[in-house]
């Protein structure tokens, strides 16, 4: 293969992150941070039964309680219109804050308090007195199968990934020579992102709110909020300039976001509202707990003959989850024969929310460890095995794949890791007290592509301003934008600044799905076309040839606006201004998906490789080494792809080997909130990381060639952790996470 | 399970129900030469929040990058929010408020401590350097040029909590190899996961000889 | 956290006195435990009693033991070369603890009154006896994972949090303090408790003393210690289990040993018979494991901790073939 993929070594000389001097200095204000005049804080009580009624709230001591400007509860709440609009008897989506004295799960909030300082609000909002008539709460997904339902969603949307589904035969599985029928659990995982979820309301007038939030959609926030107030969407401002990391819990408005915004109302004050730590696990949604059952068949020569894949994951009381589970044993590999089932189980619990590599993630871990069970049994290699299914085409939507390089991931994967290493036989290897094992995986998440526009501001200078709606919540998005603009025009990166995060800017989607660089670079590069095409108009007015130059042959060079087409011709970018007395120019761009979706199946790929090393006595798994391959199409920025991959690979790690979010189903309560009892990786956790991109263009999503990395890095990513723990020790964990208490 | 969420404690404590027997049972009135009829009146004029200002803060006098702040505080406050929510140092970040994630370190008189488990006033007397307080003007720490060079954040929130950590970590003698590094940077926790990338940031820095 | 006095103190009589005054003062220090105890609303003491500036900062190597002052931060006492010359054991359990920025911070006095991790206990809307007196224990029966298996009661089940105590005990350490009624010396095997029917007391200290130091006698185990503690991540958790060792080896024959394990009881756990068993018997994997079944007599588990009484064995054979550098 001719060099073309890139390795740590190519990347770590790329462009650096260009709001990386802000964040070193401590300057990037996140939503906490922004300073408002006459600011005030609320801190939130929550409920601390599961199920019930509250039947007296004693708010007298916290009222009273000194700084204390207002507690507002279902007693006093100035409400929500949209809940009036709704039918009272059904909740439904969100959770109708402060709407009823009932009580759905274990730290739903019931009330706020507003005090002149944090200190004060949080000491008055422990003063709150609660009486409940207290009913039996159900939180323990197997305990209460029985409840199981099949999905709104599989009605409205019956042909997505929650509808049952039938490929051939059912159960095919059983008929073949091997087999593999195994369960699998994914406790719930909560996002955690280093920023607490946080919003500052302000009532500008009446009608008329701003919001500084924590949202991976500064337009959708406003939107939905709009709604819920029944504003007129021009009245609600979003301010998201920085967040401090969601992973999927900040794509939708929480109730917490309400009750600021109602407390706001109250007060007459921006009402500031931070999420404590522990809250950040049940209030912003968490990957749910779901179990899996997985069956596969397979003749000797490791050709799959049938799977079967159901899901039953949780939900809450008043709202329906879903996430796409069962999509990866649908497409993954050329099976003739597969059959989904996919439930949910509403439950005394909050609704979850997709997190990082949303359903994908969950049924890749049991996908993945299946397949793994099934090449132990053939006596085959892992990666012969899923070679022998490869699917040259999408088996379920019967098109051919935009691209894939997954051939070449396993190829480049296994030389890097050294899979020759790798003993056929589990338990085989040691070295000392260690059990040395290798494990691989696959991962795979649809490349997707949504509208978006962009608005660019040129100076005589040669400077270039670039804004969209979009937010970035850590993977770099301006340093992106900025890469596809400076290629684009040929302007150096520093003369181009990227603003983001405002619901006032052009139309861009939320962040998440792995699609910002694909929509919004569409519009980054129709909005510097038509930069180009504009300088050109003006160019043509000294020198007629400009007429008839086209976008993709106009360069920015230096002080001079370039035609490839007539190298001769070159114009002073100033005097373009200074022809027309002109300050700056300004101009805008949309772009959106043509159909190319209905020719190509889009995916993005990825295949992860982790050693592992497993003390023999004590269980203690460290991962010594992980290397990932990922199939994204063209890498558009390569130091900051390599960093939010790594990033990919840490959330696996966790996810595999410590994070778990534990409910004592008693109370339904969350018994590891805190980041002391809910693990997530910490530096001795990790290792130096081999991360290699095959970059390959994809010709069809979008002009820059790329498809989605942000989801495929963690996908596959806790399977072959597991594959790798069985590898080493001959135990096959099938519920997450793999602590050592399970592998003595 | 107890059924309401209100200490036993304060039950105790605020038994009655009334703003006066508030400001007479408060910890406030006992602290202070202040009779509680003084104080009952008080409430009656609507004083009490005033009145409470000025009984239930401290003078503190602390050096925070090199600038003597003289002022008053309440003892509950912490440093990390006296530095976010009074001083408007907000490069400091509230990750956990419980010692458990690192965000918010800073140096305290030249070691690197949890500014969210330190009351403001029992660092009276103290020099505080936050992240504001690292460079040098415009020109920034090697530390901080280290980390832009090798992506050592995505989402940034973490950083100044890991730079300040870093700092102190080549200061303390315990950056002398990568798994020395992991060990005692482990109490900054990355969500995003640049671990890695902040391993080689701090190497270069140490390796570099620059401070 | 209600708001609260506090007063920085520049004597221990002056921080007995604040004590003996008021019923429901408190002494900070680190502040890394207490403080977020407060902000749970798990205690909430009326007063603050600053002891950060007493005088016992200092660490002295005296004629047969080493005394370490209680106002000495973990981090210090950890790398201070006279600990790390003659209780190395001491050292590696403290860098085992925490992170770096607490270790900085907590004192050696604080760590020896650290509270439980019991998530109960930090939960004020569940009942525990260690935090209301009374109120019922929701560990027994409920998630409990991280909790005892040796002295527990029915009226609590949870476990003392720290390293450095674990290996203060196996070091035969004492504890010095000071009260109203003068000082007195508390063996630490006899300073933590076990919770009985009174698990809201977590040590035998008078609410009136105050720790001014500790004192360890000085031993034989420098070249032969370890502390060997696994928990769910590789830094910065709390221990599933730990186990230090320290042996006095002479050649392949344990001339002396000690033995204690940390996450197994509301007190660091001395394995006394362990230690009688291996003492004058050769240092091999086959007498480990003998000490290891011995050790986990009168083990009892509950419903999420059954894993403690295999992985605390097996952590104990760990230590002792790492202490011992006996491979098979």
């Amino acid at each position: 293969m001719s060099k073309k993929h890139l390795e740590n070594a190519d990347m770590e000389t790329a462009m650096s992150r260009v709001d990386g001097r802000v964040k070193v200095m401590g300057a990037a204000k996140y939503t906490a941070e922004v300073q408002l005049p006459e600011l005030t804080y609320g801190v939130l009580v929550e409920s601390t039964i599961g199920q019930g009624v509250i039947t007296a709230l004693d708010t007298k001591k916290a009222e009273w309680a000194p700084g204390v400007i207002a507690v507002i509860s279902h007693l006093n709440t100035p409400g929500v219109p949209e809940y009036k609009l709704q039918n009272q008897d059904v909740i439904q989506k969100q959770l109708r804050v402060f709407d009823s004295p009932n009580i759905y799960y274990n730290g739903q909030p019931i009330a706020v308090v507003v005090a002149d300082t944090f200190e004060r609000a949080r000491y008055a909002a422990s003063l709150v007195k609660v009486t409940y008539a207290k009913q039996q709460s159900y939180s323990n997904l197997e305990d209460n199968l029985s409840k199981a339902v099949v999905p709104k969603k599989a009605k409205s949307d019956p042909k997505g990934f929650t509808t049952d589904f039938l490929r051939g035969k059912a159960e095919a599985f059983r008929d073949a020579e091997f087999q593999v029928n195994e369960e699998y659990i994914q406790p719930s995982e909560a996002h955690h992102p280093m920023e607490p979820h946080s919003i500052i309301a302000t009532w500008e007038a009446a009608d008329k709110l701003t919001l500084v939030d924590k949202t991976q959609g500064s337009q959708q926030t406003a939107a939905s909020i709009a709604k819920s107030f029944q504003l007129p969407p021009e009245n609600v401002k979003v301010l998201s300039t920085y967040v401090g990391g969601a992973f999927g819990s900040a794509l939708r408005v929480w109730p917490h976001e309400i009750v600021a915004i109602l407390a706001a109302k109250k007060v007459q004050k921006p009402v500031k509202l931070v999420l404590h730590r522990n809250q950040m696990s049940y209030m912003v949604g968490y990957r749910p707990y779901t179990l899996q059952k997985v069956a596969i068949g397979a003749s000797k020569d490791g050709k799959i003959v049938g799977l079967s894949h159901a899901s039953y994951g949780k939900t809450s009381m008043y709202e329906e989850f879903t996430e796409n589970v069962l999509i990866m044993s649908r497409m993954m590999y050329d099976i003739p024969n597969v059959d989904t089932k996919y439930r949910i189980v509403p439950l005394n619990v909050s609704t979850p929310a997709p997190m990082r590599g949303p359903g994908e993630a969950t049924g890749s871990f049991a996908l993945e460890c299946a397949m793994d069970e099934l090449s132990y049994k053939l006596n085959m290699d892992p990666i012969a095995l899923r070679l022998a299914n490869y699917a040259s085409q999408d088996p379920d939507k019967k098109m051919p794949w935009s691209s894939n390089y997954l051939k070449e991931c396993y190829e480049l994967g296994a030389e890097k890791i050294g899979w020759n290493k790798r003993k056929a036989q589990p338990d085989a290897n040691q070295e000392g007290e260690w059990k040395i094992g290798y494990g691989v995986a696959t991962g795979t998440f649809g490349a997707f592509r949504g509208g978006a526009s962009a608005k660019a501001t040129f100076k005589p200078d040669g400077t270039l301003l670039l804004q969209s709606a979009i937010a970035d919540i850590g993977p770099g998005t301006a340093t992106s934008m900025t890469a596809i603009a400076a290629k684009n025009l040929g302007l150096a990166p520093e003369k181009i600044s990227f603003q983001l995060g405002n619901s006032t800017f052009p139309k861009a989607p939320m962040q998440g799905g792995s699609n910002t660089v694909a929509t919004v670079g569409s519009a980054i590069v129709a909005t510097c076309d038509n930069l180009k095409v504009e300088l050109a108009k003006r160019a043509a007015v000294q020198k007629p040839e400009w007429k008839n130059a086209i976008a993709k042959n106009i360069k920015i060079v230096g002080t001079q606006l370039i035609n490839s087409d007539d190298a001769s011709s070159k114009v002073e970018i100033a005097s373009l201004f200074s022809q027309d007395n002109l300050a700056e120019l300004v101009v805008k761009g949309d772009a959106a998906p043509g159909e190319e979706s209905k020719k190509y199946s889009f995916y993005s790929f990825s295949v992860h490789f982790i050693e592992a090393h497993v003390h023999e006595l004590t269980g203690v798994v460290k991962i010594k080494n992980a290397v990932s391959v990922i199939d994204c199409g063209t890498v558009v920025s390569p130091k900051t792809a390599r960093s939010q991959s790594m990033g990919g690979i840490v959330g696996g790690i966790g996810m595999a080997l410590m994070e778990e979010v534990v409910l004592d189903d008693r109370t339904g309560r969350t018994v590891t909130a805190s980041f002391g009892d809910y693990h997530v990786p910490v530096q001795a956790d990790i290792p130096q990381m081999d991360m290699m991109f095959v970059n390959e263009r994809d010709p069809y999503l979008n002009p820059m060639g790329s498809k989605g990395l942000g989801e495929i890095v963690i996908i596959g990513v806790a399977p072959a952790v597991a594959n790798a723990v069985y590898n080493a020790t001959g135990k096959r964990v099938r519920d997450l996470p793999i602590t050592p208490d399970k592998l003595i | 399970m107890i059924e309401n969420n209100t200490r036993e404690k304060e039950e105790k404590e605020l038994s009655g129900n009334s703003r006066r027997d508030f400001l007479k049972k408060s910890s406030v009135i006992t602290a202070i030469a202040l009779t509680p009829v003084a104080a009952v009146k008080a409430s009656d004029l609507k004083l009490d929040e005033k009145l409470s200002d000025a009984i239930e803060q401290m003078p503190l006098s602390i050096e925070i990058n090199g600038q003597q702040h003289n002022l008053k505080v309440e003892p509950r406050t912490t440093l990390l929010d006296l530095l976010r929510e009074r001083l408007k140092l907000t490069g400091t970040k509230k990750g956990c408020d419980q010692g458990q994630c690192g965000a918010c370190t800073v140096h305290i008189d030249g070691v690197r401590a949890l500014s969210c488990l330190q009351l403001a006033v029992m660092n009276d007397g103290a020099k505080i350097t936050t992240i504001e307080g690292l460079s040098d003007g415009d020109k920034l720490h090697p530390m901080q040029e280290a980390f832009i060079k090798h992506d050592g954040f995505q989402c940034g929130y973490c950083t100044p909590g890991q730079i300040m950590s870093a700092v102190a970590c080549i200061h303390e003698g315990h950056a002398n190899s990568e798994t020395e590094i992991r060990e005692f940077m482990s109490g900054n926790i990355c969500r995003c996961g640049a671990y890695a990338n902040i391993v080689n940031a701090i190497k270069e820095v140490k390796e570099g000889g620059a401070i | 956290m209600n708001n609260f006095q506090y007063k920085r103190v520049s004597s221990p009589a002056a921080a007995i006195a604040e004590l003996s005054k008021d019923p429901a003062a408190k002494l900070v220090a680190g502040g890394t435990n207490l403080i977020d105890l407060m902000k749970y609303g798990v205690m909430a003491p009326d007063k603050l009693v600053d002891v950060n500036h007493l005088s016992f900062d200092a660490i002295k190597k005296e004629e047969r033991s080493l005394y370490i002052g209680a106002t000495v931060r973990n981090a210090v006492a950890a790398g201070n070369a006279d600990v790390l010359k003659y209780q190395p054991l001491l050292s590696q359990a403290m860098l085992a603890g925490a992170s770096a920025q607490l270790r900085n911070k907590a004192t050696m006095g604080g760590n020896l009154l650290q509270r439980t991790r019991c998530g109960y206990f930090y939960d004020i809307s569940a009942p525990c006896n260690k935090r209301v007196p009374g109120s019922g224990c929701a560990a027994l029966e409920g998630y409990n994972r991280m909790h005892a298996i040796f002295g527990a009661s029915s009226s609590c089940i949870a476990v003392n949090p720290s390293d450095m105590n674990v290996a203060l005990t196996a070091l035969d350490a004492t504890i010095l303090v000071s009260g109203p009624k003068g000082d007195r010396k508390i063996p630490v095997s006899e300073f933590h408790r076990l919770p009985g029917t009174h698990p809201e007391l977590d040590t035998t200290l008078d609410r009136k003393e105050i720790i001014t130091g500790l004192v360890i006698p000085d031993n034989n185990f420098a070249a032969h210690t370890t502390y060997l503690k696994v928990r769910d991540r590789i830094s910065y958790a709390f221990a599933l289990i730990s186990v230090a060792v320290a042996i006095d080896l002479d050649g392949t024959a344990i001339r002396d040993i000690r033995l204690a394990m940390g996450g197994v009881a509301h007190k660091p756990w001395r394995l006394t018979e362990a230690e009688q068993l291996l003492k004058g018997k050769q240092a091999t994997v086959e007498n480990f494991k003998m000490a290891a079944e011995l050790a986990m007599k009168g083990a009892k588990a509950y419903e999420h901790n059954a894993f403690k009484l295999k992985l605390a064995p097996n952590t104990m054979i760990q230590a002792l073939k790492t202490a011992s550098g006996v491979k098979a």
